[in-house]
């Protein structure tokens, strides 16, 4: 980090007041290496998150006579947006109930000595590995009440399938949306509970098994808490997920019939997109993100409290 | 040091600028399309002008859900990525008012003409003013869509029952159709947005219905819209069940099947119908303009038109192409392609009179069509109205209660978008 100056001045050893300088600059340097180094990351950083959220902040906050609330007033009186905020939550409620029974189940029943569990396993994953647009294309397909796969099948088996209209309903057009993310997402919550499930140590077992604990004693008493880490966790990513659905519904109903299967995320796409109302859209996904960042930390928070525990 | 921090100045600069490519040269013109028949029309009509005019031409072509959003959004930021957009005829008011389209009377001067011809179709070349009625030119019509009503000549002939007048003879025929021939007496739209609104319209103003009143206000749950959206549910009752969530391939799919007698569609269906490969009733379908009930029947019209962005780099090529797709003689290639022409003598054409029997009455049809109301928030206003038809027809609500709502909605809508004083 020499100076050209301070190499060509001398040929001999350099005077006190030289090596003064140098130590002088060196430090300077080293005090400052670390902000330069850090510099380029920081920059990005600010430019990519930190000013879009201060520009969303300004968009959200500019109504049509300068600076004010209404957009986020507008959110209360919003009975759509109240709608589809209590099917957004009730959906990820339903959703995460039955994918995490199922993964449970599958996940503990393929850790025992199942023949042909590496097999089933590997059959498992491979809705997970799909794009959940390319998932979504084909069960519209299969949904189709008149050529579709499941009421022609039903038709073939003699079952009267008039009132089988999959996406006429609101009530079935709420339950084949579940169906879907049930049949793509349990994979995942069964991957991560079947490696939580194997990295619990044997030897609490067989204590449990010389003292005489019952099945569900053990998994009580043993497996879940061990699991619950893994439990927590499966939970955690799959709720952020859910309640952010947009891609699946948007194919499947478009958020119909009138406005049954209509989630937060698709509301919002069509007030920025097709409304053209960025300040309202806005001011509804910060909504949204308080609601997962509440639910997130209470996740976090009770992880934590496990991890302590333990 | 120094250097390297230059170099990487730089090359991010380069970098940043690269990416802003892609923009049309002096020689070049792009166009947004519709991918569908009506663009397909575009796509083939290129190919012979870069051939006729050596220049070359680029297609961006987007589903019809995705196409307003690119469009807007483009326009919008002026990036000039597009020459020329097409663009569904409900959009036009909210282009128009947002000014990001070029004015087509100056292009028009600068070629010594005063303006388009008289042979556009009235209906469709009025769609290209804004304010609608008195306002300028920002558009020309390119395809002359106009709902047509679909039925079942040989069933009708059958039972001795005459083409349908009054929405009152569809009934009683869908009725009777269904119990004797056992297909379903009638087809229709009901997805919620635009596919139940453009089906409900020509019910709403046969039954005397007008979305606003001469101040503007809403109105759609006056007594002749609740009766039409009560004439629609029972309608319903004849068509296919899970008919709210249709859309118009499903209408044409039940139609070309000869599982359905009657429906409103799209003319560019009528090729499916006569297609041996593609359906079962070829010859069989006849073509009416909307029947009528208490006021004359008519049709929402939906025509694509081709305007030029105010961003555009080469607004006068671009005009050059505008003018050459909407001439006589390619319009009437792009009808041979299946699109319906906005020109009257291209309606009149010996040729193609033979080839399409529909013309006749699709010309009636365009005439007499109305446009959706002509307001920049159509889109929203669309939504919304489309939700509660929905519903209604779902049975969620009543056809009161829904309208009502709707018409609250509509309301709270031109509220918020009123300017400030």
């Amino acid at each position: 980090m020499r100076s050209k100056e301070s190499l060509s001045a001398t040929d001999g050893p350099p005077s006190d007041r030289e090596v003064k300088i140098i130590k002088r600059r060196e430090a300077w340097y080293e005090r400052r290496l670390q902000y330069l180094l850090l510099a380029p990351a920081v920059l990005l950083l600010l430019g990519l998150t930190v000013y879009p959220m201060i520009y969303a902040i300004t968009v959200s906050l500019s109504g049509r006579r300068g600076i004010s609330l209404e957009n986020f007033l507008r959110l209360a009186e919003d009975g759509f947006f109240l709608r589809s905020l209590l099917w957004t939550l009730a959906y990820t409620a339903v959703c995460l109930a039955i994918e995490f029974g199922l993964g449970l189940a599958l996940a503990l029943l393929l850790n025992t000595g199942v023949r042909g569990r590496s097999l089933f396993r590997s059959i498992l994953l491979l809705p997970m590995m799909l794009p959940p647009i390319v998932v979504a294309v084909i069960w519209r397909l299969m949904f189709n009440q008149d050529f579709g796969v499941i009421n022609g099948g039903l038709r073939q088996l003699g079952f009267d399938i008039s009132s089988l209209t999959w996406q006429a309903s609101p009530t079935l057009a709420m339950f084949s949306v579940i169906v879907v993310d049930v049949w793509q997402w349990t994979p995942f919550i069964f991957l991560i509970l079947l490696a939580g499930l194997q990295a619990i140590p044997e030897d609490p077992y067989e204590a449990a098994q010389i003292d005489g604990a019952s099945r569900w004693q053990i998994f009580r008493d043993i497996t879940f808490p061990l699991l619950k880490p893994a439990v927590l966790i499966a939970l955690l990513l799959r709720t952020m997920d859910l309640f952010r659905t947009f891609d699946q519904i948007y194919i499947l109903t478009d958020g119909g019939p009138g406005f049954a299967t209509e989630t937060i995320s698709l509301y919002i796409y069509k007030t920025a997109y097709r409304f053209r109302d960025f300040g309202y859209a806005i001011a509804m996904s910060f909504v949204m993100l308080a609601i997962t960042t509440v639910a997130s930390n209470i996740y976090i928070r009770v992880l934590r409290r496990e991890q302590i525990a333990q | 040091m120094h250097k390297l921090w230059l170099i990487l100045f730089v090359g991010s600069i380069l970098t940043a600028c690269g990416g802003a490519g892609g923009r049309s040269s002096p020689d070049q013109l792009t166009i947004a399309i519709n991918s569908g028949v009506e663009g397909d029309g575009l796509k083939t009509a290129k190919a012979d002008y870069e051939r006729e005019f050596s220049i070359s031409i680029t297609i961006a072509e987007f589903p019809y859900t995705n196409l307003f959003e690119k469009e807007f959004i483009d326009l919008k930021e002026g990036t000039g990525a597009y020459d020329i957009i097409m663009l569904d005829d409900p959009w036009f008011p909210r282009f128009a008012e947002e000014d990001l389209l070029a004015e087509f009377e100056p292009l028009y001067q600068k070629r010594g003409l005063s303006g388009p011809d008289d042979d556009f179709v009235t209906a469709s070349l009025a769609l290209c003013y804004h304010p609608y009625g008195d306002g300028k030119l920002y558009a020309l019509p390119y395809v002359g869509n106009s709902q047509m009503f679909f039925y079942r000549e040989d069933l009708f002939h059958k039972h001795n029952l005459p083409p349908p007048e009054t929405w009152d003879d569809v009934l009683s025929s869908a009725r009777l159709l269904q119990e004797k021939e056992g297909i379903f007496g009638y087809v229709m739209r009901g997805a919620q947005g635009n596919p139940i609104v453009a089906d409900y319209m020509p019910l709403f103003w046969a039954f005397g219905g007008e979305m606003f009143d001469s101040q503007g206000n809403p109105q759609v749950n006056s007594p002749e819209g609740v009766e039409a959206l009560r004439f629609m549910i029972e309608l319903g009752k004849y068509s296919p069940p899970g008919y709210v969530s249709f859309n118009a391939d499903e209408v044409g799919a039940h139609l070309s099947q000869g599982t359905a007698a009657m429906g409103i569609n799209w003319p560019a269906w009528i090729s499916t119908f006569d297609d041996p490969t593609k359906s079962k009733v070829v010859g069989k379908i006849g073509y009416l303009p909307i029947p009528s009930q208490k006021a004359r029947g008519a049709s929402s019209i939906g025509n694509w038109l081709l305007a030029i962005p105010k961003s555009a780099r080469n607004q006068e090529k671009a005009f050059d192409f505008i003018l050459w797709a909407t001439s006589k003689e390619q319009m009437k290639l792009s009808a041979l392609r299946g699109n319906p022409p906005t020109r009257v003598s291209v309606f009149k054409d010996p040729e193609l009179l033979a080839r399409f029997k529909a013309y006749p009455v699709q010309l009636v049809a365009l005439e007499s069509s109305k446009p959706r109301p002509r307001t920049p928030l159509w889109n929203e206003i669309e939504n919304v109205f489309g939700i509660y038809l929905s519903q209604a027809n779902s049975k969620q609500l009543s056809p009161e209660e829904a309208l009502g709502r709707a018409n609250d909605e509509i309301k709270r809508i031109i509220e918020r978008n009123r300017r400030a004083p």
